[in-house]
Order: structure tokens, then sequence, then C-alpha cells
């Protein structure tokens, strides 16, 4: 990086505020996905007004920047390519307002999901979107990639709980889209800007809705023998008239490598496993756990367990929330889908991926949102073996073709990214991709913000994303172009 | 730059890409949007058609008016001119629906209610209750980003709508989501596009996720004496374990307007049912709870002395429709009634509706107010006074008396009043969201802003 740029980086944000030594750029060059680049310099920006500044610079200069939160995104979203610039925006982790009567927190980007939910749970309220890493990813990231987790089935993902934002655009300028109110007069912008991966604006500030803790809750675990009869129940919960706030399957595979970790509770012979989680009004709760219990019985489970207490049901839950982590120590490298397909395919899908996983000779351990169709799959292989790593690849493409053949989406919550961007042909039309690059030079001209990302290189935007190297489109097999 | 075009030759060049029947001269007789009649009215049976014609549009300059049921075409500013009334009636079929996958792909130009029959039929549900349904397309409910009490818990079209197929005013026919519940690849243009006021582009199909629908509901009236009253018995619901599917507010003067519309020989005559003596006081809380009896009685219980009334079956489906139509029901006995939306933080309702209260009397008017007492979105009326109405320039007065007295970061539209009072004053209002960037999002997909030209806040 230019030592100029970097001089004027210190003076806006201060001399502790920016990293340029290749040993400190190394912990900037990745996320929790597969992709790796290392940037130019990480700045650490501490107010809007820094944010602003910084983005002037860059136009000026013409430098890339890549906003940054906690890191743990799966799609390559906030990894910076050489010579760009990294914003991270981990030291704007206050707390702005907590303003229970609106039930509404207003917060800054870098505030960790989880402290949210922890500062509020004191007042009876909590911020529903729950991604499982949520322990450690930032609001700001969750807004960028628009975050799910397991109990967005009952309460939506992250842009059904986000009212107003505070966006610095490219060229340094600050703009307001909507506030505390539930919505506003003119185009919801908000709406608009969640989910956009850094590449429209840098988020400053987020007014959330907080939403009132259950009066009860309770969990099921529902066991079964086949893979199928786990999907079905799963079709029949929706149907039988009930929306659990969670449904969660693991199959029986990652069943056993969760218990080797953890000893969550769950049987090691099982084929597959539903956790389904019930809350509301407690008289709700109790009769809704008969209903769905029976539904499980009738779809053919095993057994269904009910959680006694908050133990049983904290300890049911740390086998799902910890099941990535215990992929972690039987494999040295993963690669985690984000598929979504209709919810009466899971069980053909299912069927796929386990063919797909016998061709190459990888273990594939299914985890995943069964109530909303989102299907995580974990292909497991060695990092150090290229035939492996080139297999991963490929059985990740063969798992995404067959959601597409399906009538479903290349990634649910995990976004787009680096990672995806070349499925994207197989989604969208050249049209369609089109209209959403000129919604994108909208924002964001010169493709200074996060260049490259998300929406492939087609021919009609080259001449906006300047000197940089094209990005890369490998057309996927089985999948129309 | 202008392009003079002859209507004969219009209508020729319509008539080759619609066919000659699908071409008119309007709607029907006497059709106008805010005074002004548009040139002529075409029903594309294709989104390929509505492609060619926004081509056509496009290049000749011609100003385009999406339609569907037209039940809300009198909101917004006075256009200009409109040169092709869209209408997408014809685009009225559902392509795709498996209620096991709890998602529907219908075409724009359906109307909703029809969409919820076949909903119901395998006892589902989208949960909206805007006015005027059987009339009402998913494209036009979509387009003006409409909702009923349901809002309350469920969220409006935005929360529901998981994929959308438009067309560009430059005519490419588009798509953004997808049929799944949840996805994230590509900019969320169902956002963009809900409440947009058909000024960004032609809506054709949209796909929702869809809910069980609740098997048993009860409504438990609950009236106070004072709306300090009301106001803190929300206060305490806020704080309990309920968990209604609708809260409304309701003012003293509102009910008058929640019941059937009767015929009216002078619509802007104002003679309540029952002539009071003394100004109407009572303020009403209504809940609509839905569980089995057992939750039911929880509700009961809780609620305890606060509820009058209880509804349920067919008078508790009136009733609700009733305040549905609250607005309709008003415009059809007072033309000249002035009707407000507004989006409030929670807390500003309050406020809301006291300045209503206030800014009423100052301008010859009679207020009324329906909502959702939990999500800020009021509907509020302001009839004028028979005796003494007011003057145009008096509609632009209280709008702006009423504007100023509102909280910072709320916004209040205006939803229907005298089109001669639209020349005083801006429809819209503020807005806390930056216009400059709603209007660089506007430009980048419809440059020679042809649709809907001058209408909307865009």
């Amino acid at each position: 990086m230019d030592s100029s740029i970097l001089r004027q980086l210190k003076k806006i944000a201060g001399k502790d505020a920016v990293l340029d030594r290749p040993e400190e750029l190394m912990l900037y060059e990745y996320d929790a996905g597969v992709d790796k680049h290392r940037p130019g310099a990480v700045v650490f920006a501490q107010n809007t007004q820094q944010v602003s500044q910084i983005m002037r610079l860059a136009s000026d200069k013409k430098i890339p920047v890549v906003p940054r939160g906690a890191g743990t995104g799966l799609s390559g979203g906030a990894i910076a390519r050489r010579e760009a610039i990294v914003l991270s925006l981990a030291r704007m982790n206050k707390i702005l307002e907590i303003d229970v009567p609106n039930q509404r927190a207003v917060v800054q980007p870098g505030v960790v999901n989880l402290e949210l939910s922890n500062a509020t749970a004191k007042y009876g309220y909590y911020y529903a979107p729950d991604p499982s890493s949520q322990k450690a990813c930032t609001i700001g990231g969750n807004v960028s990639e628009n975050s799910g987790g397991p109990h967005t089935l009952a309460l939506g993902v992250t842009v059904n709980h986000v009212t107003g934002l505070e966006i610095v655009l490219p060229n340094g300028k600050v703009v307001e889209f909507g506030g505390k109110a539930q919505d506003a007069t003119g185009l919801d912008m908000t709406g608009f800007f969640v989910g956009s991966e850094g590449t429209m604006g840098v988020v400053t500030r987020i007014t959330v809705k907080l939403t009132k803790l259950p009066e009860h809750v309770t969990t099921l675990l529902g066991i079964y023998n086949t893979v199928e009869d786990a999907a079905n129940t799963v079709v029949a919960i929706t149907q039988s008239g009930v929306t659990p706030a969670a449904l969660e399957m693991l199959d029986g595979w990652m069943v056993r490598c969760v218990e080797a970790n953890v000893h969550a509770g769950y049987p090691e012979d099982a084929a597959a496993v539903l956790l389904i989680e019930l809350e509301g009004m407690r008289e709700t709760v109790e009769e809704q756990a008969i209903a769905v219990s029976e539904v499980c019985l009738q779809q053919k489970a095993r057994e269904v367990r009910h959680a006694k207490d908050e133990k049983q049901r904290q300890l049911l839950w740390l086998g799902r929330k910890t099941a990535f982590g215990a992929v972690g120590r039987v494999s040295p490298s993963y690669y985690t889908q984000d598929g979504v397909i209709p919810r009466t395919k899971v069980p053909y899908t299912l069927a796929e991926i386990e063919r797909i996983s016998k061709h190459y000779g990888l273990i594939i351990g299914n985890v995943f949102h069964a109530g909303d169709g989102n299907l995580h799959p974990l292909i497991l292989f060695d990092a150090r073996d290229p035939v492996q790593t080139e297999n991963s690849r490929k059985a990740a493409k063969e798992i995404m073709a067959c959601c597409l053949k399906f009538g479903g989406s290349i990634t649910g919550e995990h976004g787009v990214g680096l990672e995806k961007m070349g499925l994207m042909t197989a989604m969208f039309t050249e049209d369609d991709l089109e209209v959403m690059v000129r919604l994108r030079n909208a924002f964001n001209p010169e493709s200074i913000l996060n260049p490259q990302k998300m929406i492939p290189d087609l021919h009609f935007c080259r001449e906006i994303t300047g000197p940089l190297p094209k990005a890369k489109f490998e057309p996927v097999a089985g999948v129309p172009v | 730059m202008s392009t003079i075009t002859s209507p004969v030759s219009l209508d020729r060049d319509l008539a080759a890409i619609v066919g000659e029947k699908n071409v008119a001269r309007t709607v029907f007789e006497g059709f106008h949007i805010n005074g002004v009649v548009p040139s002529a009215a075409v029903f594309p049976g294709s989104p390929e058609e509505v492609g060619a014609l926004l081509r056509l549009a496009n290049e000749r300059d011609l100003v385009v008016a999406p339609a569907g049921g037209l039940s809300k075409q009198q909101i917004g500013c006075i256009p200009e001119r409109v040169d092709i009334l869209l209408s997408t009636t014809r685009l009225n079929k559902v392509e795709e629906y498996d209620p096991g996958d709890l998602t529907i792909a219908v075409q724009a130009g359906m109307p909703f209610a029809e969409m919820q029959r076949r909903l119901a039929e395998h006892q589902q549900w989208v949960p909206c209750d805007a006015a005027y349904l059987e009339r009402a397309t998913i494209g036009g409910l979509l387009a003006t980003g409409a909702a009923g009490p349901l809002k309350s818990t469920f969220g409006h079209m935005r929360d529901f709508c998981i994929g959308v197929q438009f067309v560009t005013a430059d005519g490419k026919v588009v798509k953004g989501g997808g049929r799944v519940v949840k996805n994230v690849a590509g900019y969320d243009l169902m956002k963009l596009l809900t409440g947009s006021y058909g000024s960004l582009a032609v809506i054709t199909r949209a796909n929702f996720k869809v809910f069980p629908r609740p098997r048993q509901t009860r409504t438990f009236i609950c009236s106070f004496h004072s709306f300090e009253e009301a106001i803190a018995f929300r206060t305490r619901l806020f704080q309990s374990p309920l968990t209604p599917m609708c809260m409304e507010i309701i003012s003293p003067g509102a009910p008058e307007y929640l019941r059937d519309a009767e015929p009216v020989n002078d619509p802007d005559d104002y003679a309540p049912e029952q002539p009071v003596s003394l100004p109407a006081v009572e303020w009403q809380i209504v809940l609509r709870a839905a569980g089995s009896d057992n939750v039911l009685a929880r509700y009961s219980r809780e609620l305890g002395s606060a509820v009058t009334r209880t509804l349920e079956g067919a008078a508790e489906e009136q009733f609700w429709g009733w305040i549905s139509h609250f607005e309709q029901n008003v415009v059809a006995r007072h033309r000249n009634a002035l009707v407000l939306y507004t989006h409030l933080a929670i807390q500003n309702v309050g406020p809301a509706l006291q300045a209503l209260q206030r800014a009423a009397p100052d301008y010859n008017m009679i207020p009324a107010a329906v909502g959702r007492a939990a999500t800020g979105n009021l509907v509020l009326a302001l009839m004028p006074l028979s005796v003494d109405p007011p003057s145009a320039m008096q509609y632009a007065n209280c709008v702006s008396a009423f504007r100023g007295m509102l909280p910072p970061g709320s916004s209040a539209e205006v939803a229907h009043c005298p089109t001669e009072a639209k020349l005083h004053f801006d429809v819209w209002g503020t807005t806390p969201t930056d216009v400059n960037m709603m209007r660089a999002v506007k430009r980048a997909i419809d440059p020679k802003n042809i649709l809907n030209r001058g209408r909307f806040i865009v």
C-alpha cells in the first residue's frame, strides 16, 4: 500500500488504528469461508465521521474498500483483494440506545449480535435473528448479509428486524434511511439495503426491533430411523398449522459427530434427529408440543423427547450450535454449503447429497434449518490434498445444481460474496443482473466499495470495475446458463 | 422533449402489440386519475407484451400508469399527463402452488381475494387484510404496500413477498428473489418494489410465503373513558405475555364509520346515526387473538374488566372488515374528506392522535382515527364540517399544522383529499429516508421517468 495513503489513513483514524505489516495483514486475509486474499491495509474506524473521511480518501484515490465486521462470514464478502483497504467496523461497538417503550435499539455496526440480546434481556426483550456465529458476528455484518439463524423460521431474518440505517456512501456522504418507525413514506430503502453485502454503502448506525421474550419455550427432540421420515415430518408439521420457532435437522453422521464432542444426549444410532422449538404463551406452547409430538410419531419417529427443564433444553441446543465446531475436530477442513430448496423437496435433495458424497468419496454431514428448507451440507476434506480439495468444490457445485433444479436458491443466509458469484448466472438472467448493476451504480458508481462481489463480471459491467482483474466465472455442470 | 402522437396512431401501435380488443379509450366511463384522463388503456396478456408496451412508451416518451383493480389510483400527486393506463388484469393466473412448500406464485393482475380462496382450500393464507381485496390485485397491493390490522403481527406485503417478476421502463422482463422462503442471492428487489407506487417498474408476478390460517380467533373490545387510559392499557398489554394478532386503537369519532356504508344522497352530509348531545369521548383498544379455547380463556382472564364486548364468528369477521374499510367508508360518506396514513414510532401514536384532535377543529374538520396501536400505522380521517366546509387552502394548512405537531422521525402521507386541495401542498410530506437516494434509484431503472411521472415522491 502506498505510504502516503497509509499516512492519511493514520491521520484520520489514529496511529494505532491502521495495520500494514504483512504479519498483521495475514489475520485479515480470510473469513470463515474458503477464499483468501491479503489486503493492502486495515483501518479501524471509530465513528461515522472517520468512515466518511476514509471513503472520501478512497474515492479520490480510486482505492477499493471492503467493510468488515467480525470476519465470521462464509462467502468471502469481507475479503479484500490486493491493494484494497479493509475498513474494520469492529471498534464501533457501542449500543447507543435501548428504547424499551418503542421496542427498538440503536447500535453501532460493530456490536456483537448476542451482546445486544444480553443487554436487553433484563427488560424482557431480545434481538431475534440468531446466526450460529452470534457470539462473535456483528450486527453490521448481519445487516450486510441479511443473516438468518435457527429462530428465523417464525420471526424472519435480519431484514424483518431492521427499521433504520445510517449509511456512508462511497463518496463519503452520510445518508439516513428510516428510523424507529415501522416504515416510512417513500421507497423502502432500508429493506433494499439490507443484504447488499457491502456493495452499496458502509452501515454506521442501525436501528433494530426488539422482540418480547416469550413467556414459555419448550424444545422437542424427534429421533428417526430414516432421514426420509424426518424430512416428511418437517412438511407435516408446517401443514398441521403449527409454525415452530425453530425446526432443525441433523443427520446420523452429524449426530455421532456432535455426541463425540459435547454429549448433548442425541442417540448415536439415529439416522436423523429433529430439534423442534416452540415458544409463545404457555397454553399455546403446551398444546403445540402435544400436537407436534403426535405428528412426529405419525411420521414414524422412533421416539420424541421433551426437554424437562431449561438445562436439558440448553443441552439439546448445545449439540446444534456446536455442530460446526464438532466437525472441525474430525476433519482438517470442511466446506459449508447454504442451498435452499422448497420444503417438500428435502427428502429428494438429501438422497442426492448422499449420492454425491459416495461419488466423490467425501463425507458430507447435514445440519440445517429444515423448516425453511435451508440446507447446510458440510463437505469434509483435507485441504493439504489437492485432489480432495478439488473434489470438494465439485461436490459443492453438484449440490447447488440440485438445489437449483428443484427451484431453490444458491444461498439462504450466507450471501453470495466471492464464493458463489459464479453461480449467480445460474439463478438470474443477464437482464436480471444488469438491473442489479444499475441499482448498485446508483450508490457505488465506481465500484470503490467491495468491488467484484455478488454480481459476476458480465460484459455490461466491465467498464465500471476499473483496472482490477476480472472475476472468475465457471459454468456449473447440469445448470442451464 | 415530447413527441406528438395522434390518438389514432397510438391506438394502432398499441393494438399491434396486444391485439385490437385489448386496447380501449378507457377502463370505464368517467375514469380519471385526480382529474387526468389517460389517453388510452391497454390490457397486455403476458410480461413480454408489457415489455413491448414499455419499450414503445420509453422510445416515444409516453407516460405510463400501471394499474390493477383501480382501488388506489387516486393516491398521490396530480399527474401532468397519463398517456397509457397499463392494466395487469389479464395477468391473473396462479402459476405455482404446492401447499406443502407453503409458497405460491401468482401473476400480478389476480385479485387478492381469489388467491386467498385458493389458499383457504388448504387452511393457508397470506395474512393481509387491506381494503377491497375482491378488486385489489396482487400487483397493486404490492405497489402500494397496502396493509390492514394484521400488520400488527404479520407485517405487510414486504414481509411475505419472496420473489418478484417485473418489467423495467426500457422493457426488460426481470426477476428478483425466488420461490423459496429464505434467499439472499442478489439484491432484495421485492423490498424496493413494495410501496414504490408503480414508479419503478410494472410488477407482473409475485411469489409469497404463505402461513397456516388460524383455526379459531376471538375479538376483545376494551373501552376507555379517556385517551390516556387507552394508551396506559396499551402499555400494560406490551408488558403482558399476551400475543394478540391485531391491536387496534379506535378514536371516539370512528365507530360512526365502522358499519356497513349506507347509500347517501349528499356525500358531504355529516349525519351521525345517533346524533349525540355530548361529543363522543370513548376510546377503544380492540384485540384479536388466535388459539384454542384454553388460550382464549387466558385472554379473557388477563384482560379482565377492561373488556366490554367480545366477538366471534361472522360478527367478528364483519367487524374486522369494517376496520379494514374505515377509510373507504369515510370517503363514501364524505367525498371531500381528508385521509392520512402515518408511520410512527410506537410511543408517538399518542402524540399523533392528540395532534389530530387539536388540528381538526382549527380547520373546520371533525377527526376520526383507526389504526395499528402496536406499530404506529394509523389511518386518520378528517371530515369537513358541513355547515362551514374548509377551503382548499385550509386543507393544506390543516395538513401542515398536523405534520408540524408530529415528533421527529414520523411521516404522514395524504391518501385522500379533494383534488383542488392537492395543488396547495405536498401529498407525500417529509420522510426520514434520504429522498436523493430514492431519486437515484428511480433514475437508475426509469431514467426517462415514464412510469407514473409526477405522482410519487420520486
